[in-house]
């Protein structure tokens, strides 16, 4: 079909359905039919019916309540707005027939405007074979022969050779006789590692290229090439972003106290500990008491189960302490006084996904383990209400 | 008081942290000009007269935008001043003991900041004559310039 600026009629047409916003349009019934003449013209009829939006292209517009007829080209201008509508309704160029106000203010509210997607120019294999005989390193490549073949799968594809003697390079479709190594990959593949978009490692580990032949001339090949540049993507721009992952090591000493309290968890237990002067528990337990400042010796098994003395929902993916790894959001950490503590000596666990919607003050939940306790926070999985 | 050692453990861990680090625009075209052409270059000020290495967007002087000014730099410079690391890190580049020296490259106003090899620490001196040399394999880093070394 015949282009005006870089779109096509039927474009218009096409991505109608897409554009359509249905909520806008729930008290709106219209046929409304539409006529490009000219090149690339045609006709079509748009229906939208409470909030329904049937597109047709059809050979007459009949039983339409408004008609808009223009050349092709004005239509595409006015749609795009290169064109005033109001100049091309003065100038005879675009004739509406029926309520032209109502499509002055529909149209706008039950369709996003119509732009041009630019097309990306393809880059194919060929594009980028053409070029290695002048991207060949023949200093890099002395006293190496060697032949490789490409069977190129997928659109655009097709066998190449690739020669490298005698310090040259040559290149030319088919396969040569004799092959020191052939690779098999989708043209995309192909070139998307000349690009670098690709890494030709990982590509092969994955099994996007197959390798026949002798692996480590495969490997060698691209140090006797000077790097590929598209063209036409001097344009884009490449940003630097480097990721790394970096590992801290860290040594967690227990003392005495605290490994009381792992040693309980792996019997699916709380061992707290209780002041022989206040006679307030400590959950985690620790070596003296926070308040009379006494060495606490008597450890007491504290819930399973609690009560929740408060709750955060936190919305914010903050990174998990014990990984680095971005948590799912909502989590809610929950804070509990197990069963036989002091009042106000709560300890705060996170609540199991399913009942955030469902918690509050003074809920009962209880503990929910792992199979095999080990001695470490991770034993609880969560708490869950107790119902 | 004879200490309970019964429950005594060492729990060992090991932190991951993802990282990243954006070079910004003139950065990586800084960096990709090391790593694909083999070129050091900077920006100049045409207002003040003065070309600066590693690029930035205004003038440091004049508060001019020069971002798009870029000018290719020799590969050649001057020694103006220098260190000797004589620690090792993991984080470090090279093993200690190493020189970080602050080169002139011909047609630049300040100095790049980077390693110097192939002289001995004892016998370095400022005023030396440098050359730069390009690393084999990219890391998308300052490091495409691998390091420089004596005339």
């Amino acid at each position: 079909m015949t282009e005006y600026y870089g779109a096509t009629v039927a474009d218009i047409f096409d991505t109608m359905p897409k554009r359509f916003k249905p909520e806008e349009a729930k008290d709106v019934d219209i046929l409304i039919g539409y006529e490009a003449t000219g090149e690339g013209g045609g006709m079509w009829t748009a229906h939208i019916k409470h909030g329904t939006l049937a597109v047709s292209k059809v050979d007459e517009l009949k039983g339409c309540k408004t008609t808009i007829h223009a050349h092709a080209e004005t239509f595409l201008g006015v749609t795009l707005g290169k064109i005033t509508a109001i100049d091309a309704l003065t100038s005879q160029k675009l004739r509406v027939v029926g309520d032209i106000r109502f499509l002055m203010t529909l149209l706008p509210k039950v369709f996003v405007p119509f732009t041009v997607i630019p097309k990306k120019k393809v880059l194919t294999a060929r594009n980028i074979l053409v070029t290695m005989e002048s991207l060949f390193r023949p200093e890099r490549a002395e006293g190496v022969t060697m032949n490789i073949g490409y069977d190129l799968t997928g659109p655009d594809g097709g066998q190449w050779s690739l020669q490298i003697k005698d310090g040259k390079c040559k290149v030319r479709e088919g396969f040569a006789e004799e092959l020191t190594v052939k690779l098999t990959m989708n043209t995309s593949v192909y070139t998307g590692m000349m690009t670098g978009t690709i890494d030709g490692a990982s590509a092969f580990t994955s099994g996007q290229v197959k390798i026949e032949g002798d692996m480590m001339a495969a490997v060698a090949t691209a140090r006797y090439f000077h790097k590929y540049t598209d063209p036409d993507a001097k344009e884009a721009e490449e940003l630097i972003c480097l990721r790394v992952t970096n590992s801290i090591e860290q040594r967690f000493a227990s003392g005495p106290v605290m490994g009381k309290w792992f040693a309980g968890l792996r019997e699916k237990k709380f061992l707290g500990n209780k002041c022989p002067e206040c006679g307030r528990t400590q959950i985690p337990p620790r070596e003296i008491c926070a308040i009379c400042r006494v060495r606490v010796n008597e450890f007491v098994e504290l819930g399973p189960k609690g009560t929740v003395t408060n709750y955060d929902i936190v919305y914010f993916a903050s990174p998990d302490p014990l990984t680095g790894a971005v948590r799912d959001t909502p989590y809610a950490p929950i804070y509990i006084v197990l069963d036989g503590s002091s009042e106000r000596e709560a300890f705060a666990f996170e609540l199991k996904k399913e009942d955030i919607s469902r918690i509050n003050v003074g809920a009962r939940v209880r503990p929910v383990w792992t199979e095999n306790p080990v001695g470490s926070f991770k034993d609880v999985l969560y708490f869950e209400l107790d119902q | 008081m004879k200490e309970d050692k019964l429950n005594c453990f060492v729990l060992e861990g090991k932190m991951a942290l993802p990282n990243q680090y954006f070079a910004g625009r003139l950065g990586s075209r800084f960096i990709i000009a090391l790593r694909d052409k083999k070129k050091i270059t900077g920006v100049r000020c045409k207002k003040c007269n003065k070309t600066f290495i590693p690029p930035r967007e205004y003038c440091e002087q004049c508060w001019t935008k020069i971002s798009e000014n870029w000018v290719d730099l020799g590969r050649e410079g001057e020694l103006i001043n220098y260190t000797v690391i004589r620690y090792g890190d993991r984080h470090l580049p090279r093993k200690a003991p190493y020189i970080l020296g602050q080169i002139l490259l011909k047609g630049a106003d300040t100095p790049l900041t980077h390693i110097v090899e192939g002289v001995d620490p004892k016998d370095v001196r400022v005023g030396m004559k440098l050359k730069a040399v390009f690393a084999e394999k990219p890391t998308n880093t300052i490091l495409d310039l691998d390091h420089f070394e004596p005339v």
